[in-house]
């Protein structure tokens, strides 16, 4: 899991998306987690290793001070014991004592004496305490074998001192009697000649001998404990008791050192320092082990949640590309209410509104498109019309039917108007003289039983207005309003900030209120025949043109008439507007 | 950032946990060592504790009969203490301490008995013990005052061995119950070979004194007047100075060597080695000679001429302690280390009941005869029982004879001693 986590990293780093944002959150969780967890692991470890390392060195230092103690309590029983043994041998009283195996009753008596202090002297420790005579004779237990003395490595180089204390150090002794009388055992052994002028016994020596195993038990536990390599030397630098273990010193090793007040002999307990540092050594793996541990933890923490962090804004980014590539049915997951989820919300609402723009676009121009297929449909061809047009015109003029070549004057004129479908928006002045031959036509068929009242002023007529928007709401007042023509018709347009409004008023029969409410719903004018149809036409147009808040707001009462009010933008016509018209 | 946070305070709990853990699996294994020391068994189980100076082989058989008991006796484990060469000084350490052991082997009455509990009522009322089974003399050993303080266990007489091989050697026929010294003296003289350093016998470099008795009592001495008072005339009478130069004139003249002292081989061992052919001792190297393959006879002691031979009995008893808290159970422990199943199995020493001997026909076996011949010869009272400052006179004795046999002469050794020790006795 982690080596594969960590060979995605790998491949992250090298392949370059080390830019990403979840990489950068994870080197920063790494580094903030990693370098107080390593500072601590590594103050924990120096400070328990500074403590443990103390703690031991003066554990050895103890132990070995123990063992000196031990090994000084055995040598001086030891030694009281010789000194004994000497001073009784200064008494003048003991001056019979001879160097001779004793044969008078007076000898055996003082060789009894003398063996019952030697007895005295003995304790559990003890294993032996003999006074060797030169002659070989000796005063102790019966269980010597002078001649065996020898086997006692220290024995014979003590020939040579003939004066002083001389420790024999550690043997096996085995100068028994019998074999079976060799114990084997580990003693410790001193011996001090006897070389007082006075007193008896001179040139003897003094061998006390005591059972070393529990002190040997002590240093191998010592041994054991510590693992340090322990030497005891004497003065001479001859070596009483090694360690058995093969051990080559090194300057690096921890020396504890003692000397024994009593013979100057040197403990000396050497501890290679990899030993000595080796529990400190346990605490610095365990720290390494759990530092290890942790920062693969924290890095898994990291990388999960880094990973979950940045999914979110991933995912938003990839929604974004989605819309940038068109899909606008595409939503983001809004997932918690933090800034993330609100940006999130933000998005799909967005995303929601150019979605529905979108549509209103799309759904006008595809109205506009079936307003120009209808066009099309509607276009018949306008020069066979107008040239027609023209030959009832003359003929009607040749034949002196003044008035029908006068309607047929201003119906090419609003035909003009209504064929010519090369602009959309026309100044305003063009709509309004159409609408004057429409109304010379009417005033034809009518008569002259209408009033029509224009207040406009003239800088207003230079303002744009769709095409054919006021023509039919025209037709509309005399085929639905007005009776055989007859009533009033009122038009006021006016500026109103950046608006224009076109008020459009006529005394017809107007509309009932439910009439009134249909007359605007598109779709609604199919069911009303061709009533409705210019009405809507207008409307859209205006909306077409200017937006959804602009268009046609109609008031009526029905008996009285009805004004129809627009509002829309003032817009200039351009030039290029203009050079289009033919 | 929260989320951080808790992922340090996370990593660093671990970090921290894991450390004091180490700690505390250290503690823990320190403390499991430790645990409650020994049992409570003394609350149910009595404990006999039970005191012996053997070593050895006959420790062993000890151990074996305190098992046999603990079995028959459940609820009691018989401790053995085995005090080898420091019985003396351990028991009155243990006396002194009012701490001493239940049961013990005892022989010297007289300086002991005051710590003893007297076992009259208890011999004379418990049929079990059957005291008239006993050889009659045994019982006198432990009787100070009148009072009997220990039930005898096993004894032993001394008598000649001999290496009968030597002997078919040299030619020399095989001594006869009823010889005299001077035939002894003759023999010894004859097996001698300095060059192969073998020698007719071996003269103990240290003796006892007590051992010494029989020889001193075959010439008519004692070293103690019959009412036990005096020892002058006595411990340096002529008879007793005659019996014990003889052995320092073989050591002498060379028909005996000294053996046991400083740098010498003990006498066993050497009689093992084949070098001496007579040796002197009680039944207890009888199975060592036996295992070292020597063909042994064994005879009664030479007599001086005219005069009856006599024998000393080397006896152990057994005893209660006076501070004893479980008398009773001490008394059942005696009784079974006496009864003859547990005769039987301790072959070191000599059985005590008659019933015994003849199941065993030991009586009647020629290498375990001298033995009883010796007993019914042994019939003088030890100087010991006579007097309760011989302790301080064996000093005396014990140096004497060691110079005779290094080399002084007897009497004049004698009269030392026994100038020296009369201050003992005033």
């Amino acid at each position: 899991m982690m080596i594969h986590l960590l060979k995605q990293l790998n491949v992250r780093l090298l392949s370059g998306s080390y830019r990403s944002i979840r990489t950068k959150m994870l080197f920063c969780f790494l580094i903030v987690t990693i370098i107080p967890l390593l500072s601590l692991g590594a103050l924990s470890y120096y400070q328990s290793g500074k403590v443990i390392n103390s703690q031991f060195g003066k554990y050895g230092e103890n132990a070995v001070a123990q063992l000196e103690q031990q090994t000084s309590s055995y040598l001086n029983r030891m030694n009281q014991t010789t000194e004994t043994i000497y001073s009784y041998l200064l008494d003048p009283a003991r001056a019979d004592l001879g160097d001779n195996i004793p044969t008078t009753y007076k000898e055996i008596m003082d060789k009894d004496d003398f063996e019952v202090l030697l007895k005295a002297l003995k304790t559990d420790r003890t294993s032996g305490i003999y006074v060797i005579t030169r002659s070989g004779y000796y005063y102790g237990e019966n269980n010597l074998d002078v001649s065996k003395l020898s086997r006692i490595p220290a024995w014979k180089s003590m020939s040579d001192i003939p004066e002083g204390k001389y420790w024999l150090g550690f043997y096996l002794q085995n100068h028994g009697m019998n074999d079976s009388d060799s114990t084997e055992q580990p003693v410790l052994g001193l011996a001090v000649p006897i070389n007082n002028p006075y007193g008896a016994l001179r040139g003897s020596k003094i061998l006390v001998e005591e059972n070393a195993e529990d002190l040997l038990h002590m240093f191998r536990l010592f041994e054991n404990d510590t693992k340090a390599h322990l030497k005891i030397s004497d003065l001479q630098g001859r070596i009483v008791y090694e360690t058995a273990s093969v051990f080559s010193p090194q300057d690096s090793d921890i020396v504890w050192n003692k000397t024994l007040a009593l013979n100057l002999w040197t403990i000396e307990a050497r501890l290679p320092a990899k030993a000595f540092y080796r529990s400190s050594g346990i605490i610095r793996s365990n720290t390494i082990m759990v530092a290890v541990a942790s920062s693969l933890l924290a890095f898994g923490l990291a990388y999960l949640f880094s990973s979950r962090f940045t999914a979110r804004i991933r995912r938003l980014k990839d929604a974004m590309q989605k819309v940038s590539f068109g899909k606008l049915h595409t939503r983001t997951q809004v997932e918690g209410k933090d800034e993330l989820g609100s940006l999130d919300t933000s998005f799909n609402s967005m995303v929601g509104g150019i979605q529905s723009l979108i549509q209103e676009v799309e759904r006008s121009e595809r109205q506009k498109k079936e307003a120009e297929l209808k066009a099309f449909h509607y276009q018949i061809n306008p020069h066979l019309l107008f040239n027609t047009l023209n030959s009832i015109q003359w003929k009607a003029r040749l034949q002196g039917a003044e008035d029908i070549r006068q309607m047929l004057y201003h119906l090419t004129m609003v035909l003009e108007g209504n064929l010519d479908i090369s602009q959309e928006l026309i100044p305003f002045g063009r709509e309004l003289r159409m609408i004057e031959h429409f109304l010379k036509i009417q005033e034809v068929r009518y008569g002259p039983v209408f009033e029509y009242e224009l207040e406009c002023e003239e800088p207003l007529k230079h303002y744009l207005i769709p095409r054919m928007t006021l023509q039919p709401l025209f037709e509309n007042i005399f085929f639905h309003g007005f009776e055989d023509g007859k009533g009033a018709i009122r038009l006021n347009v006016r500026e109103e900030g950046n608006h224009l409004l076109l008020t459009l008023s006529d005394n017809g029969a107007g509309m009932a209120p439910d009439k009134l409410e249909r007359l605007l719903l598109p779709g609604s004018a199919k069911r009303k025949g061709r009533g409705g149809l210019g009405v809507q036409n207008a409307n859209q147009k205006f909306k077409l043109h200017f937006g959804l808040q602009h268009g046609l707001t109609v008031y009526s009462t029905k008996g009285e008439g009805t004004t129809i009010v627009i509002q829309w933008p003032k817009k200039e016509e351009s030039p290029h507007g203009n050079s289009a018209n033919h | 950032m929260k989320k951080k946070i808790s992922l340090f305070v996370l990593a660093t709990t671990l970090t921290i946990t894991m450390l004091t853990a180490c700690g505390g699996n250290n503690e823990i294994a320190n403390g499991g060592k430790t645990q409650p020391a020994g049992g409570n068994e003394s609350a149910e189980t009595k404990t006999l504790r039970f005191a012996t100076w053997d070593t050895g082989d006959a420790l062993k058989i000890q151990q074996d009969i305190a098992m046999k008991f603990e079995a028959s006796h459940p609820g009691t484990k018989v401790q053995v203490e085995a005090y080898a060469d420091g019985f003396d000084q351990k028991l009155a350490a243990g006396f002194g301490a009012t701490n001493p052991p239940d049961v013990m082997y005892m022989w010297d009455f007289p300086t002991y008995h005051q710590s003893l509990e007297p076992l009259d009522s208890y011999a004379s009322e418990d049929k079990d013990l059957n005291k008239e089974d006993f050889y009659a003399g045994l019982f006198n050993y432990g009787t100070i005052d009148g009072k009997l303080y220990g039930i005898p266990a096993g004894f032993t007489t001394r008598v000649m061995y001999y290496n009968k091989k030597m002997f078919d050697d040299a030619n020399i026929p095989y001594p006869q119950d009823g010889w005299l010294w001077s035939d002894f003296l003759d023999i010894s003289e004859k097996l001698t070979d300095k060059t192969k350093k073998q020698y007719g016998f071996g003269v103990r470099a240290e003796n006892d004194t007590y051992d010494l008795q029989g020889f001193v009592w075959s010439n008519g001495g004692s070293y103690i007047s019959d009412d036990g008072k005096t020892i002058n005339g006595y411990m340096n009478s002529k008879e007793t100075a005659e019996a014990i130069q003889m052995f320092g004139d073989m050591v002498k003249n060379g028909s005996a060597v000294l053996t046991g002292g400083k740098g010498q081989q003990s006498g066993e061992d050497i009689f093992k080695g084949g070098k001496i052919a007579m040796w002197e001792s009680g039944i207890w190297p009888l199975e060592s000679f036996k295992q070292a393959g020597i063909d042994i006879g064994t005879v009664e002691m030479p007599a001086f001429p005219g005069k009856p031979v006599k024998g000393v009995v080397a006896e152990s008893a057994l005893s209660i302690a006076k501070d004893s808290k479980q008398k009773d159970l001490a008394w059942e422990f005696i009784k079974y280390y006496v009864s003859n199943e547990a005769i039987k199995m301790r072959v070191a020493d000599l059985p005590v009941r008659i019933s015994v001997v003849n199941e065993l026909k030991k009586d009647q076996d020629p290498l375990y005869k001298p033995y009883y011949t010796m007993l019914e010869r042994s019939d003088n009272t030890p100087a010991f029982l006579m007097n309760t400052k011989w302790n301080e006179v064996n000093r005396q004795l014990s140096a004497a004879v060691e110079a005779v046999v290094h080399g002084s002469d007897a009497l004049d050794a004698l009269n030392q001693a026994v100038k020296d020790s009369e201050r003992y006795l005033k």
